[in-house]
Parts: C-alpha cells; sequence; structure tokens
C-alpha cells in the first residue's frame, strides 16, 4: 500500500463525471439531455450507497426526497423570486430536514418496519403534494422557471450539461470523501455490529441518523438540478414506482463503494435508451436484475468487474506487507515499572437482581494496576451479569465500581473508552465488511459523528492524522501477528485470528484495562495457547491489566495472577489460582466433592 | 346524523374485513419463516387479475374465481418459495426485503404486460338494491364481502391453532431447530406456509376487485393496509391482525367522512408510526401465557 493510495483513487468517480461532461459536449440535443439525466442518477445512485449500502437502511422514499428537493427549489424560485444558486441551497436544506424527519422512526427500525415507514413518508409526501394545489400546483404540475447563475440564463442543452456535470461532480467529491473516510468505515460498522460500535464510541443512532440526512440531501441537490430539466414538475413522476427503481440503483452496481452507485445509477438510467425496441419489457427486466443479483452476485456490478480484472491482472499477492516504521514498531511503553500494589478497578458490593433471581450478590472484585485477574465459575454463576455492569452494558441495582478512583456507575459503555476501559466480546464482534486495518483504527476511539465527517478530509488528502492512524493501527495488527492481513476483510479471518483482531483494536487506543470476555471460546486447542502467550506479552510490554472471564480453567490459571470464583451469585474465593483451584469451596462448586473428609 | 355515522362504519368495516384478510395472509407467512412478503400486495392484484379473467374474460361463474384463484395464487406463492426464497433463506432480513419488494415489482409488471391498460373493471358479486333500515344502507355485496372475509379469516385462525399443519408452523416460529428436531420439515412447513398466505391474498383480491378494480395501484394500496394492520395487531398474532385490519377501515372511514378523503390516506401512516414508536409489540398482542 503506497502511502498515496487515498489521493488519487478517491478523485476517481468525480474525474468519471467531468468526463462524461465533457465528452457529452460533443453530442447532439437529446444525448446530451439524456447524458444530463443519467448524471443526476449517478448522483442518488452514491447517495443511496450511503443509506442503503453502507447503512443497511432500505429506504422506498428516495422519489419522495427527490421530490422535495425539486420542489423546494421550484417553488421559492417561483413564490419568492429566489435565485437559482440560493434555491439549490434550500433544496439541500430542505432535503437534509427530510432525512432527519425520515431517521426519527428510522433508527429505531431495521429491515421491515423501515421499509414500510419509508414507503408511507414516500405515500403522505406525494399526496400532500398533490393536494396542496395553490401551492405546487398540485397534480397538473407547476412550470419550473429557466433558471440562471450570477446573470448567465442557462438555457441550450450544452448549458444544462455543464451546470447538472459540474455541481453534481461537486456533491460526489464531497459524498466520496466521507464513504472513504472514518465516516463511511464507522457508518459501516455502525450497521454491520451495534453492540461493538457503541463500545468503541461509534453512536449507532447517531451515524443513521447522519446518513440519512447526507444521503436525502444529496438526492434533494440532485432533484432540484433535475427539476428545470425536466420543465414542468408533477407528483406522480416522483411516485413510489421511482422511488423502488432508485433503490435498485446501489443494489446492482454495488452497495459499498462510490463506484457501484455511480455504475448503478448510470447504468439503469441510461440502459432503457438502448433498450428502445423493448421499452415494454424494461421495468420487468430491472425488477428480475435485482433479484438476480440479490440471489447470485450480492456485491453488484462493481464486484464482478474486480472479480473479472483480477483474473486478467493477477495482483501481486503481497500487496499487504507495508513496511512498519522502525521505531514505531518497537513497544509503545516500557514506560515506569507499574506498581502492582496499586488498585485500578474496585468492585464493592454489586448486586443485581432479575425479577426473583438475585444474579450477582455483593460481589466485591479488584484488579491491580497492570496485573490480569481471571473471574471463573459454573453457568449461572453470575459472572456474565458482573461482567456486564463493569462494561456497562447492564445497570447495577447497587454497590460501587471504581476505576482509577473514577466512578463506571452512570457511564454508558462507549464512555469507557476514553476513561482507558476496552473490551473483547464473548461472540467475536469485529466489522466483517471492513478491512482488518480499518477494524483497529476505530479502536482508537474519537468516532462522534462530526469529527468522523472532518476527520475524512484529512484522510483523502492523506494528512498526517490519517498516516498517524494507520501507523499506530499497523502497529497493533503487528502486535498480535497479523500485519499481513492488514487489508483483508475481517469476516475472512478464521476465528483465531478474529479473536486476535479483537485484541488489536482493544490495545491501539493504549488502554489502562482490557475486559476479555471468554477469549478462547471456540478456538482451537492450538491456538489458545498462542493466545495466551499473546495476552501475556501484552500485559509485560504495555502495562495493560487484564480482567478475564473463561471458562476453559486451565487457560485462566495459566494466564492470570489472581482470580476469584464466583457461584450463585457471590465471590466464593479469592487469590492465586494455585491455591484457589485447591480450595474445598471451589471443588465443591465444580465438582460437588464433599470438602476433604 | 346517526345514520349518517352508520353508513360510515359499515364502509369501514367491509374495507376492514378485506385488510384483515391481507393482514393475515402476511401475518401467516412473517409468524412460520420470519420474512414480511413485501410482494403481497401483488399477490393480491394477481388475484383480482384471476377474478377479471374468470368473469368478465371467460364469463365464469363467480364463485369459481373465490374457488380457483386462491389455490393459484397459493402454487405461485409456493413456487416462488422454492424458487427465489428457498436459495436466500440463510441471507439477512435486509436482503430478503429487498428481494420480495422487487418480486413484487416484477409481478405487477408482468400483469401490466399481459393486459396492457391502466384499469380493469369487475363487477360485484351481487346486484340489486340495498336493504335499508333506518336509513342505513346495507347492500347484499357487503354482507358477502363481510362476512365472506371474516369467516375465512377466522376459519384460517383456526386452521393454524388447532390444525395439524399450524401446530407445525407454529412450531417453526417459535423455534425452527427444536420443529426440526420434533420432526417438521422445514421445506414443507415454509412451503405451506407459502400458499396459504398466498391464498389468502388472492382471496383478498377477489374481494377487493369489484371496489378497487384492478390495476398496478392495487398491489401497494394492499400491501401498505395489510402491513399496517398487521403492526396494529402486533405482526405475529393472528387475532391481532384481523382486529387491526377492523380498526384500520374504521378509523379510515371516518377520517374520509369527518375529516378530509386526502387524511383518509394519513391515517396509516399515523397509526403505523404511533404504534412502532409507543407500542411496537402491537395493540393486540397474542398473550403469552406464563406459568411460574
Amino acid at each position: 500500500m503506497s502511502d498515496k493510495r487515498f489521493g488519487f483513487a478517491g478523485l476517481g468517480p468525480t474525474v468519471f463525471i467531468l468526463i462524461c461532461l465533457v465528452a457529452g459536449l460533443a453530442l447532439d440535443s437529446y444525448p446530451k439531455y439524456v447524458l444530463a439525466i443519467t448524471i443526476i442518477s449517478m448522483v442518488i445512485g452514491v447517495a443511496l450507497v450511503v443509506l442503503v449500502g453502507l447503512g443497511r437502511c432500505i429506504t422506498l422514499a428516495s422519489g419522495s426526497v427527490m421530490a422535495i428537493g425539486a420542489y423546494a427549489a421550484t417553488l421559492s424560485m417561483v413564490h419568492l423570486g429566489v435565485p437559482y444558486a440560493a434555491a439549490l441551497l434550500l433544496a439541500i436544506l430542505a432535503g437534509a430536514a427530510a432525512g432527519w424527519l425520515i431517521a426519527l422512526p428510522g433508527t429505531r427500525f431495521r429491515g421491515h418496519n423501515l421499509a414500510m415507514v419509508t414507503l408511507v413518508f414516500q405515500s403522505v409526501c406525494i399526496i400532500l403534494i398533490r393536494e396542496a394545489k395553490w401551492l405546487t400546483g398540485g397534480a397538473e404540475g407547476i412550470r419550473v422557471p429557466p433558471p440562471s447563475i450570477m446573470g448567465w440564463r442557462i438555457a441550450s442543452d450544452s448549458d444544462f450539461l455543464i451546470v447538472i456535470g459540474v455541481l453534481s461532480a461537486l456533491i460526489v467529491l464531497l459524498m466520496t470523501i466521507l464513504v472513504r473516510g472514518p465516516f463511511g468505515k464507522n457508518l459501516q460498522a455502525a450497521a454491520g455490529n451495534e453492540v461493538a460500535a457503541e463500545t468503541f464510541g461509534v453512536s449507532v443512532p447517531g451515524y443513521l441518523t447522519a446518513a440519512f440526512v447526507v444521503s436525502s440531501a444529496a438526492i434533494a441537490f440532485a432533484g432540484a438540478l433535475a427539476a428545470p430539466r425536466i420543465r414542468i414538475l408533477d407528483p406522480d413522476s416522483f411516485g413510489v414506482l421511482p422511488s423502488i427503481s432508485m433503490l435498485a440503483y446501489p443494489i446492482v452496481g454495488g452497495m459499498y463503494s462510490v463506484w457501484g452507485g455511480l455504475l448503478g445509477g448510470g447504468g439503469l438510467r441510461v440502459l432503457p435508451e438502448f433498450l428502445r425496441p423493448v421499452a415494454d419489457y424494461q421495468e420487468l427486466f430491472f425488477a428480475g436484475l435485482v433479484i438476480v443479483v440479490v440471489m447470485f452476485f450480492p456485491g453488484g456490478l462493481v464486484e464482478l468487474l474486480r472479480r473479472g480484472s483480477a483474473l486478467v491482472f493477477v495482483r501481486d499477492a503481497k500487496r499487504g506487507s507495508a513496511p512498519i516504521p522502525a521505531a514505531a514498531a518497537s513497544p509503545i511503553a516500557a514506560a515506569a515499572e507499574a506498581d502492582a500494589s496499586q488498585v485500578l478497578l474496585r468492585v464493592e458490593g454489586v448486586d443485581k437482581h432479575f425479577d426473583a433471581l438475585h444474579a450477582v450478590n455483593s460481589a466485591n472484585l479488584m484488579v491491580p494496576v497492570a496485573g490480569i485477574h481471571g473471574l471463573i465459575g459454573p453457568n449461572g454463576a453470575g459472572k456474565t451479569s458482573l461482567f456486564n455492569i463493569i462494561s456497562g452494558f447492564l445497570e447495577a441495582d447497587q454497590g460501587r465500581i471504581e476505576f482509577g478512583g473514577t466512578s463506571l456507575l452512570n457511564l454508558r459503555a462507549r464512555d469507557r473508552i476514553r476513561l482507558g476501559i476496552t473490551r473483547t466480546f464473548q461472540h467475536v464482534a469485529v466489522f466483517g465488511q471492513l478491512s482488518c486495518l480499518d477494524n483497529v483504527i476505530i479502536g482508537r476511539g474519537r468516532n462522534a459523528v462530526f469529527h468522523s465527517m472532518q476527520q475524512s478530509f484529512e484522510y483523502f488528502i492523506d494528512g498526517p492524522g490519517a498516516v498517524a492512524a494507520r501507523r499506530e493501527a499497523l502497529v497493533a495488527l503487528q502486535a498480535v501477528g497479523l500485519v499481513d492481513q492488514a487489508h483483508s476483510l475481517a469476516a475472512a479471518l478464521s476465528l483465531g485470528d478474529q479473536r486476535r483482531l479483537e485484541i488489536a483494536r482493544a490495545i491501539i487506543s493504549e488502554p489502562k484495562l482490557i475486559l476479555l470476555d471468554e477469549p478462547v471460546s471456540g478456538v482451537s486447542e492450538s491456538e489458545v495457547e498462542g493466545l495466551r502467550q499473546l495476552l501475556l506479552r501484552i500485559n509485560a510490554e504495555r502495562n495493560i491489566a487484564m480482567l478475564v472471564v473463561e471458562h476453559n480453567i486451565p487457560f485462566v490459571a495459566k494466564l492470570c495472577r489472581t482470580m476469584s470464583v464466583m457461584g450463585a451469585g457471590r465471590i466464593v474465593a479469592e487469590g492465586r489460582p494455585a491455591e484457589v483451584i485447591a480450595m474445598p469451596a471451589v471443588r465443591q462448586l465444580y465438582f460437588g466433592e464433599e470438602s476433604a473428609a | 346524523m346517526l345514520a349518517e355515522l352508520g353508513n360510515i362504519l359499515i364502509a369501514g368495516i367491509k374495507f376492514g374485513a378485506i385488510y384483515a384478510l391481507a393482514a393475515l395472509g402476511l401475518v401467516v407467512i412473517h409468524k412460520a419463516t420470519k420474512t414480511v412478503n413485501f410482494a403481497h400486495g401483488a399477490f393480491a392484484m394477481l388475484g383480482a387479475f384471476g377474478s377479471f379473467l374468470i368473469v368478465v374474460h371467460w364469463q365464469g361463474p363467480y364463485w369459481l374465481a373465490y374457488l380457483l384463484v386462491p389455490i393459484l395464487i397459493g402454487i405461485i406463492a409456493a413456487l416462488i418459495e422454492f424458487l427465489i426464497l428457498r436459495p436466500l433463506r440463510r441471507a439477512d432480513m435486509f436482503t430478503v426485503v429487498i428481494a420480495t419488494v422487487f418480486l413484487g415489482i416484477a409481478l405487477g409488471e408482468a400483469f401490466r404486460l399481459i393486459y396492457n391498460t391502466e384499469l380493469l373493471a369487475v363487477p360485484g358479486m351481487f346486484v340489486g338494491a340495498p336493504f335499508v333500515v333506518s336509513r342505513v344502507f346495507v347492500t347484499k355485496e357487503t354482507l358477502w364481502v363481510i362476512a365472506g372475509a371474516l369467516v375465512t379469516a377466522l376459519a384460517c385462525v383456526m386452521l393454524f391453532h388447532h390444525g395439524k399443519i399450524g401446530r407445525g408452523m407454529r412450531a417453526m416460529a417459535s423455534n425452527v431447530r427444536g420443529a426440526q428436531l420434533c420432526g417438521y420439515s422445514v421445506d414443507r412447513v415454509y412451503m405451506f406456509a407459502w400458499f396459504l398466505g398466498g391464498a389468502l391474498a388472492g382471496l383478498t383480491g377477489v374481494f377487493v376487485a369489484p371496489i378497487t378494480g384492478v390495476s398496478v395501484e392495487l398491489s401497494i394500496a394492499v400491501i401498505t393496509a395489510g402491513f399496517v394492520a398487521g403492526v396494529i395487531g402486533g405482526f405475529d398474532s393472528l387475532r391481532g391482525a384481523i382486529l387491526g385490519g377492523l380498526l384500520l377501515g374504521v378509523v379510515e372511514s371516518l377520517a374520509a367522512a369527518y375529516v378530509s378523503s386526502a387524511m383518509k390516506n394519513c391515517v396509516s401512516f399515523i397509526l403505523l408510526f404511533f404504534v412502532l414508536m409507543w407500542r411496537p409489540e402491537g395493540l393486540f398482542p397474542e398473550r403469552v401465557a406464563r406459568r411460574v
């Protein structure tokens, strides 16, 4: 991976639209018209990649959002005499507002409920436009006044093509920056694994709302660009069927990249021009096409092209082996020897009831600075409840939890990362659609929506922040032995490697404490030993304390310096592993042995 | 005044009974297979089209439409389950929803291609003057629709709750693995659920055809009404679907009469929104027996 990877590849979609524009100037009048409309569909396709592909939100409201943009621009020109340029801005605002409105229910539902809510939003919008005759001209439509920008009357086909092409290129550039940068990655993470995303400070509702707002603003902008080209706006050309066709853009093109939206939108819009002789079968053909793509080519056109080109140009297999700066490769902190007598995490008198079940009964626990503490116990002993209370996924009924002197009780799970607590999950929770590198970068935290949007610009020009993030991530990957897989999708890794990836993601923020939730469950026998040594090394080199919940007792006994045993909600034993395991109370708990008699 | 209200309520119940039937089909499929069939409206539209073919095109007797259409649409639905949904069984909900949405479009387009018109009219099963009871008008057709749709719906609930195949579907609904271990075949149960759901959609189409005619728009109207009625009822409750359908029909009818006709279409949006936001388990959820 060259360090300039982001810069040029990222400009591709924008340059592509500009090339279409320049080449199109040589065409006749009608093809120019078609090209302009096609470019608008490309913008919509890219906008839907953000929402449908990265955010995995099904929307059937795109037609109404486009109508909102087109009508906002037209009505402000007709009724208020606003100039076209300002009308375009108003359209963006109106679209953003509509996106925010849809997101209110949209962030709470997924799948069919979301599809239905957007479908009803779509229907109601069109009804309102049709009914408000005094404002919108109703079903007969409204004439769009000829636009002009700074005194330049946009009248000829070339004029329209230039305006639409240039502005579309601009908006696609903005969206490319967002999609390729941390914003897009975090959005994919939020849609892919909510619990893990929240743990690392990626607010799922926040990102989904942002996805609705960004994509709706872009679609409304596309509507406003199209309005003067369509000349007469009527509500029915923005109906349910166009909405559903638009949903096909990212699916057919490829849902996870800007190119997918571009090819899907452009291709599906321009194809009918070549299918004129069989125009009747067009819609049927498209609907069938989507079903075929969904069933057999889930990656869409882009994935097909990529596979095709991979066959033709055999890639350098070692592409991912990026050199790691020598200085950074060494462990970050061989800092002041940790004072093991100091307490890092203190749990006191924590209680938790589930109805009649007393899951955790005044539990006490202590993890020293840079210590490794194990928590074991038979099934139903309350380990997981206690662990979830410490990690912020459950609220305790009473008790105190202090971390370096700060109370954790009223902190949300995602606030813990700032204090220096991260975690791994019992059921591996990597972000499958992202590369290992991007997975680890998310682990750095600082993932608030606006911050990640700003960061996206920095990543796009490969600024110092981006370079630093990538280097830190490579170091973390190096530490867990995954640096060769930096560019593989996390979903493609073996379970053991996914566990390693989770550890890399947990250590990149240089936490003081990692909560390990059954770190070796499901991992093969040979990998268990490897993971144990990895954890010991991380503990030694970086002075990171660990709290481990695990069923594999030999593993815990060899890993931890101290451990606690839970039974029926209580801590029944505590101490060094060898001593604890020998205790009669513990043997009784596990084996039902009578005390040595 | 009272007579007017009576007329409005009867119109509402008539639509409501049809919505109930639409919702019931959706819920049966969802309950057994965890799939929301967005092509349900298209199935109903095909049903209405079938009714047109039999009654108008071939001048056949009306009862034949009521008999044949549900079976045919049921078979089409079962085939679609086999050809499209079965390969997607391991896919996530996102993919399945998209597939059924576009399936609905494909079916609608197929109809448009076969019969190149915007709207086909279908006569009612009964003609003749309405009964008038203290200025409330009731036609035979209305009585037939209300009684026919509700009786079918209730019969379906009985089948689901007491029949053998119903037990299979309920077993699947609560635990696929467990049902498999008990010897129920996923393939058979899923296919039957789709057959039953498709048959209900087809019947919805036959009942609704005289009121709305046959058009591509019908499919959107049916899926919206059926879905909203299902959500009101709790989406996993068959009785809830029937009650939800009736409630939606009556509220729509009242809104159209006393607020405005445009309002009628917004009612479903408002109901859907509020139920999803504040009572996602529905207004008539299935009673879950709790034994301690």
